[in-house]
């Protein structure tokens, strides 16, 4: 009872510092509410404080999630939060930093910071809002576009989906999960473990587009989800690959932890920060490499 | 006799020869001496073994203005074997394409090791040439080819009869070779002997008591440092506590990235070699976010691509330190060679109106004490900051008294930070708050009490998304305002030397300043009365300041390194005065001469723009570069 309470009075604080209720923009129906209620939840659960919390958002309807809760947010170019992400965790490991995208932005225009970033491995939870187009531009085909149809519809100009968690594991994301707006109980206890995982964490969260996506609706997902069996061991690579292909030739979508096996490394320091902790740095060392 | 004022070039096969590690034994221990070094015309290639490579270096008594012009007092080619296009010269691509420089009473020492140059034409015009086999003594004798440069240190100290005893050799040697051994100095320093005695047998035969030319030790008052543009930036910066700096690698600008990987840590910040450009300043944008000082550094092709970031630094007002250390031509040009070709990229690029700031250093001190500005300006004005150098100016090597930089102190403005106490008393904040300064105040991620809302989408002062035309207006307003708060509190006017009413302006920006203003001395020698008015202070423009002065001007001319005038063209939109141009772009440093003869011709003939093109290549010399 005492939990819930707690829950309860935590859970108002994420209203806060948002843009209100009413003026969100998502059209109703929107994957994206599920992603953000989920995301709410997590954050309560686990005690974050939106002072300590640095969302970094994309640009695209998924990149307005920044505005919809509490917490410092930034919302930069098209393709780069996981950059500025990076930057700011590295400099100060103490905040809480989340990078929330598109599927567009995290894998066409902003796959080289994807990549990267998964074998960089900051401790920084991606979540990717995945609806299978480009929503704000009004439609047009992203790199995840087609899941689930058959192989002839594509062409030259519009090639067939690509793997989201293919391309972490092969990157070397050790946290790779996948979750589904549906279900957003089931997918914030996802990005609570994610959050805790000390390294980079990749969520691809299916996040239907109602307006633009006709084919990944809802229904088409709840008839192609299946929860990952429990005794799959998320530590095991090949077991995370045998899983893909498994899933893959069943024609049926995981949800869960497919990999997590967090490397052993150091961790950041912080850096001094601006202005409280600079002093007038003695650079005499430095000179005297010149003499 | 001329003691302690010479220029020397040492030239040779890049990669092999070891030009770099001699030039810069002769500047570390010149600098040691107590003389003045200025080295900052280096010639090397993109290619990496094989082209020719040299390195000018101009040795006085008293600070030099500028590196002067192509003249040579002293040439030494380390290059042994033949040029395949050189019949009558076995000896090689220095020779050939430095013996024109080579000033009438000049000394040329050269690897003879393959056998000696016809010498006949250089003797008539009155050099002394010394042949030296340097790397068949190195290779024969003394079983270590590497050391053949060293032989021609030491027959360069005898024929400036500099350091007889050998002191400021072995100390340098011994401090870089002893942790190799014993024996790497031993080495070291019989080679030096053999390239001795070498000259001395020379001298001798030809019975020369002096060849012209000597070089002194000088009382040394404090220590001299032989520094780099880009080594002063980065202490500059570090002392101004720059914490986080990314870059990816790119000529000229990766020695700031090499040099910030290894210190930056010492002093608690991080170094990041970023995957691309972009990464590279995303991430300082968010260490920036996280309230980090924070730079990347960077040259042309990396600047076109960080420019979509120029906007989110301005829009969400996260400071940023752009360097760009300038090299010449668009797409991938020519990687080694200098201009200043990117002002407009620096104060146009991006798309829309971005408030920015941009700075340009003139010397290696200004390097380390603009750049101490860059990250003050940056932070209060909560902007991208351009820093733009160039090839010459980042790689060329200048002695400058250590006493210079410590003299310097970094200075951390803390007003536009909103602190914890800041918040209990008047809780609502607002990070884009309309203020009369355009400056709102900032607030560090983890500071409890408030939270910042940043976008690079167009806001209100909450920071929420927003297309409502009056909040636009009152953003762009605020945002745009803070220049002119800039140009009013730290703005700085151009310098000017000399008398500017009624004569002839020479007009530069960043580092051609020490050319002009030799330039300037020469034209006086002819009669010619210039000022110079210099700016490090490029953008918001000083109209003000600039204005007024240019008008009592007779004639405008800018000098600058690139086609068009870049310069020049902002000049003279807001100056409203005509301004004509002396522009260079071949991938050749400036020369005072050249600026001179411009100068002159403008003047004389009325000419508008003046072209400078280096004369034709002397011989046809090995392909590489
Ligand atoms: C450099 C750049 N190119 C293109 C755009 C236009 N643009 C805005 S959102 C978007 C696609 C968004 O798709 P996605 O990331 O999948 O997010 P969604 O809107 O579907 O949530 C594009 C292409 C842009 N803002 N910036
Ligand atoms: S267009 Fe699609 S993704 Fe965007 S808000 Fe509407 S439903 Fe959501």
């Amino acid at each position: 009872m005492a939990e819930t309470k707690a829950q309860k009075i935590s859970a108002k604080v994420w209203e806060e510092n948002a843009v209100p209720r009413h003026r969100i923009q998502w059209c109703p129906g929107c994957g994206d509410f599920g992603v953000l209620a989920a995301l709410k939840m997590a954050l309560t659960k686990l005690e974050i404080t939106p002072y300590e919390l640095l969302i970094v958002t994309g640009i695209g309807c998924s990149g307005q999630i920044r505005n919809y809760l509490n917490g410092n947010g930034f919302h930069g170019t098209h393709g780069g939060p996981l950059a500025y992400a990076l930057g700011a965790k590295m400099v100060n490991p103490e905040l809480k930093v989340i990078s929330m995208g598109g599927d567009g932005d995290t894998f066409a225009i902003g796959v080289e910071n994807f990549v990267h970033v998964c074998r960089r491995d900051p401790e920084i939870m991606h979540v990717v809002m995945d609806n299978g187009v480009y929503g704000l531009t009004k439609g047009q085909h992203s790199p995840t576009h087609g899941r689930g149809m058959g192989l002839e519809v594509f062409s030259e100009e519009a090639p067939p989906p690509f793997s989201p968690l293919r391309l972490a594991l092969t990157a070397g994301a050790t946290f790779v999960a996948q979750s589904f707006s549906g279900d957003p109980k089931h997918a914030a206890e996802i990005y609570v473990q994610a959050l805790q995982h000390k390294g980079f964490a990749m969520v691809n969260d299916f996040s239907p587009c109602v307006t633009y996506n006709k084919f990944n609706t809802y229904d088409w997902y709840r008839e192609h989800v299946e929860e990952i069996p429990a005794d799959h061991d998320p530590s095991d690579l090949n077991a995370a690959w045998d899983l893909l292909n498994d899933f893959d030739r069943r024609g049926r979508l995981p949800l869960g932890i497919i990999y997590r096996n967090p490397r052993n490394k150091k961790a950041f320091r912080r850096a001094p920060i601006w202005p409280q902790e600079l002093a007038d740095a003695d650079v005499r060392p430095l000179l005297r490499l010149f003499a | 006799m001329i003691v302690n004022n010479l220029k020397l070039l040492v030239g040779g096969v890049q990669l092999r020869d070891g030009v770099v590690t001699m030039t810069d034994v002769l500047g570390r221990i010149m600098t040691r001496a107590g003389l003045y070094v200025l080295a900052m015309e280096r010639g090397y290639a993109s290619t990496i073994y094989g082209a020719h490579q040299f390195d000018p270096m101009r040795i006085t008594e008293t600070p030099p203005l500028s590196w002067g012009d192509r003249e040579v007092d002293v040439l030494i080619a380390l290059d042994y074997d033949s040029n395949p296009d050189a019949a009558p010269q076995p000896n090689r691509d220095t020779v050939l394409r430095h013996g024109r420089e080579l000033r009438d009473g000049g000394v040329l020492i050269y690897d003879s090791s393959t056998g000696e140059i016809d010498a006949g034409e250089l003797e008539r015009r009155g050099i002394k040439v010394f042949p030296v086999p340097a790397r068949t003594v190195a290779r024969d004798e003394l079983k270590r080819d590497v050391v053949k440069n060293i032989v021609m240190v030491g027959a360069l100290f005898r024929v400036l009869d500099f350091d007889p005893a050998g002191t400021y050799f072995r100390t340098l040697i011994e401090e870089r070779f002893l942790r190799k051994g014993q024996q790497t100095v031993d080495i070291n320093i019989r080679a030096a002997q053999r390239g001795r005695e070498l000259v001395e047998s020379i001298l001798q035969a030809k019975g020369w008591t002096d060849v012209g030319y000597r070089l002194e030790p000088r009382p040394l008052r404090e220590p001299l440092l032989l520094i780099s543009g880009n080594e002063a930036l980065s202490i500059g910066a570090i002392k101004a506590g720059c914490r986080f700096y990314a870059g990816y690698p790119i000529t000229p600008a990766s020695a700031i990235l090499e040099f910030m990987e290894e210190h930056l840590p010492k002093y608690g910040g991080r170094a990041l070699q970023g995957q691309n450009e972009r990464e590279s300043i995303r991430a300082a944008i968010g260490a920036a976010l996280a309230g980090v000082r924070s730079m990347v550094g960077t040259s042309g092709p990396g600047l076109s691509l960080k420019s979509e970031e120029f906007g989110v630094s301005g829009m969400t007002e996260t400071p940023v330190v752009i360097v760009d250390t300038q090299r010449a031509g668009p797409s991938t040009g020519m990687p080694t060679k200098s201009e200043q070709g990117d002002l407009y990229l620096s104060v146009f690029g991006g798309h829309s109106e971005v408030p920015r700031i941009v700075l340009a250093p003139a010397t290696q001190e200004e390097c380390y004490t603009l750049m101490m500005e860059a990250h003050e300006l940056a932070d209060k004005y909560q902007c991208p900051v351009f820093f733009l150098t160039d090839l010459n100016l980042s790689e060329g090597r200048k002695a400058v008294p250590e006493s210079f930089f410590l003299s310097q102190k970094a200075r951390i403005d803390r007003s536009t930070l909103v602190t914890e106490e800041d918040l209990r008393r008047d809780g609502a904040y607002r990070r884009f708050a309309v203020t009369p300064s355009g400056i709102s105040p900032r607030l560090l991620p983890g500071t409890p009490g408030a939270v910042f809302k940043a976008s690079g989408s167009e806001h209100d002062e909450r920071g929420f998304v927003s297309t409502d035309p009056l909040v636009r207006k009152a953003q762009v307003d605020k945002r745009l305002r803070k220049l002119q708060t800039y140009l009013k509190e730290d703005g700085r006017p151009p310098q000017v030397f000399g008398k500017v009413e009624g004569r002839p302006v020479l007009i530069g920006w960043g580092s051609t300043r020490p050319v002009i203003l030799e330039a300037q001395q020469r034209l006086q020698a002819r009669g010619i009365e210039a000022a110079v008015v210099h700016f490090t202070h490029l953008w918001p423009f000083p109209t003000e300041a600039a204005k007024p002065l240019l008008e009592q001007a007779n004639t405008v001319i800018c000098i600058e390194q690139n086609f068009t005038g870049q310069f020049a063209e902002v000049v003279q939109a807001h100056c409203l005065v005509p301004v004509r141009r002396i522009l260079k772009y071949n991938g050749v440093p400036l020369y005072p001469s050249e600026i001179a003869e411009g100068v002159e011709a403008i003047l004389r003939q009325g000419v508008s723009t003046v072209r400078i093109t280096d004369g034709p290549v002397p011989v046809k010399v090995s392909e590489g570069d």
